[in-house]
């Protein structure tokens, strides 16, 4: 099983290839010429043969959308089943236990507090004032959740989704506050937000988010061993060589990084921590070792055909992401939860 | 090959284990024995470096775990702790695999799978390998965590140390004898395994050394037959009993009730 590892990774980076292809077609511009290949070609060759729309429609609309839900998607789900390790737990996803609710917690806030301060910085810092308090409040909650809920390595899952209900309820008042203090222009980012959309798709968020992942990247994917061992018991994985307690630290920073920077720049999209992992365990059973780096692909998978759906199902008009992904994800919570009644 | 002074643990100013010595040497099976809250696991824990114990430092190959390469570790010593994790959602071999894992980055080598596959024939597991873990019996639960400790130790290194703390637990007659004896081959190669067992009879059979604890303080530690006299064991144990040779093997039997 193990070493067809790669073979699966390769069959499914092809399937992300192709429905990335197609989601390009996918919309209500229709491009005027209809091979890919002409328009990259002339792209390239910078000549005058396609016209201006075509242009700016597939390099400032869909081609940065498509890459940020390939990013956003597996940057979720990877996390969601970094969390799920080290919980110990399928239901421990990040929107699940608080984290994205704590991140937009403080990033509503420095929404409206930040607005004083914005005219005078660079676009750039826009982005990393938002990241960066919603990465704080990412950390601040998952720190909080795991302390409440942990105790000698041993994880009570009431107590943590419990946590996570108590702090989205904060956030949800927080926000609902916030809405009646904000002027027009705040209140449209936070709306926004709170539903989740990738309709803000930039290169210029798209290097930061891949500047991250692969920061993040590089350590959680070959952590799948550790998390296997983890299944064992703390201190069993310790005999077995691995630094349990610095591989948990680095889980909760580089999640909550993860999760602070997806939160920041695609708003709540939920249950894509939760419905990737679910399905993976379906096939591959709990071995992280396959899982964890197929979630990354996966997640990418799922976040694309649900943002492709969401802008073409209803066309022209387009409806929020996040009803899409809970809509998936709310039946498998359940069915989550009824499998794990037992042991609750 | 491992050494440990005034070893003492206190949990919230009621006190568990007070001022132990141990030394164990190479090639010896030490079983630790005693009533019910002597601090037996506690002990055994203490001296596999899974918690902080006295100022006093574990030396173990005459090295502390600190100044231990923490890589190279696993493969001298391998603990076999009483199961508390019951979901498991892998398949048998995976599980017994997890022993490999301080061998190999990605993808096991076929050392690794060799090792596997003897360690599962000697706890008589092989034949369960592709069952799911968590559809398995107490027992064959235990055999299988057995199978991952010895197939961790499975490797060309002399004097390894292995802890097993209660590994009898829902065996059945067969099977405890059979894993006792697979014990008792790894510490003939000169190797050293400290166990915690409950059945003094199993305890005279095969342990080279005895230590015979009661509420956190040593009572003896010696030769099986030094250990298992009738004054040390109905005192410690609150409980009368007599104690003959074993016909078979000649080990002391001891026999409770009067």
């Amino acid at each position: 099983m193990q070493n067809k590892l790669p073979l699966y990774l390769f069959l499914s980076l092809l399937l992300l290839l192709i429905l990335a292809t197609a989601a390009l077609y996918m919309g209500v511009y229709e491009f005027e010429k209809h091979s890919f290949f002409e328009i990259f070609k002339a792209l390239i060759n910078d000549d005058n043969s396609i016209s201006e729309s075509d242009k700016f429609v597939l390099m400032d609309l869909r081609l940065p959308r498509i890459v940020m839900a390939i990013l956003i998607g597996s940057a979720l789900s990877v996390s969601g089943t970094c969390l799920q390790g080290m919980f110990k737990n399928p239901l421990a996803s990040p929107d699940l236990i608080g984290i994205t609710s704590g991140a937009i917690l403080l990033g509503a806030i420095t929404i409206v507090l930040g607005t004083h301060i914005k005219p005078y910085i660079p676009e750039v810092f826009h982005f990393s004032l938002l990241s960066i308090a919603a990465f704080l409040g990412a950390l601040l909650t998952m720190t909080i959740v795991y302390r409440i809920s942990t105790s000698n390595g041993k994880t009570n899952v009431v107590v943590m989704l419990l946590s996570g209900v108590a702090v989205t309820a904060m956030a949800f008042s927080t926000t609902g506050f916030l809405i009646y203090l904000s002027k027009e222009e705040e209140l449209r980012d936070l709306t926004f937000w709170n539903l989740g959309s990738l309709g803000g798709a930039t290169w210029t968020k798209n290097a930061i988010l891949a500047v991250v992942i692969v920061v993040a990247f590089s350590f959680l994917i070959t952590k799948g061993k550790a998390l296997n061992a983890m299944m064992l018991g703390e201190r069993d994985a310790q005999h077995l060589g691995i630094p349990v307690e610095k591989i948990k630290k680095r889980i909760i920073i580089l999640t909550a990084l993860l999760v602070g920077t997806c939160v920041a720049f695609s708003g709540n999209i939920g249950f894509v921590g939760l419905i990737v992992p679910y399905i993976l365990r379906l096939i591959f059973k709990s071995n992280y070792h396959i899982i964890l780096p197929m979630s990354a692909v996966f997640g990418s998978i799922l976040l694309l055909t649900a943002d492709t759906i969401s802008r073409t199902i209803a066309a022209p008009s387009e409806i929020p992401i996040g009803i899409l992904t809970a809509f998936m994800g709310a039946p498998i919570f359940i069915a989550i939860l009824i499998r794990s009644k037992k042991s609750m | 090959m491992l050494e440990a002074c005034k070893i003492s643990y206190a949990h919230k100013k009621f006190s568990i284990l007070e001022n132990i010595d141990v030394s164990v040497n190479y090639g010896e099976l030490l079983v630790i024995v005693g009533p019910n809250g002597a601090g037996k696991s506690t002990l055994l824990s203490m001296l596999a470096n899974e918690m902080k114990h006295g100022e006093e430092p574990i030396t173990f190959k005459k090295k502390t775990f600190e100044e231990w390469d923490q890589k190279e570790l696993p493969l001298h010593k391998a603990k076999f702790s009483q199961q508390n994790s019951n979901d498991i959602p892998l398949t048998v071999t995976d599980v017994v695999m997890m022993g490999r894992y301080p061998y190999f980055n990605s993808v096991p080598h076929q050392t690794d799978l060799d090792a596997v596959m003897k360690s599962m024939e000697e706890t008589d597991v092989l034949s369960m390998k592709d069952r799911d873990y968590n559809t398995l019996s107490g027992g064959e639960r235990q055999r299988v965590h057995l199978a991952r400790v010895l197939a961790q130790l499975e490797n060309n290194i002399a004097h390894k140390l292995v802890f097993l703390d209660e590994p009898l637990n829902n065996l059945d007659v067969l099977h405890q004898h059979k894993i006792l004896h697979t014990i008792k081959n790894f510490t003939e190669l000169g190797n050293t395994a400290i166990v915690v067992l409950h059945d003094l009879n199993l305890a005279a059979q095969f342990a080279d050394q005895v230590l015979l604890l009661k509420k956190g303080k040593i009572v003896s530690h010696d030769k099986p037959e030094k250990v298992f006299t009738k004054e040390i064991i109905s005192k410690v144990y609150n409980f009368p009993c007599t104690i003959c040779l074993n016909p078979v093997n000649q080990n002391p039997l001891i026999i409770f009730g009067t």
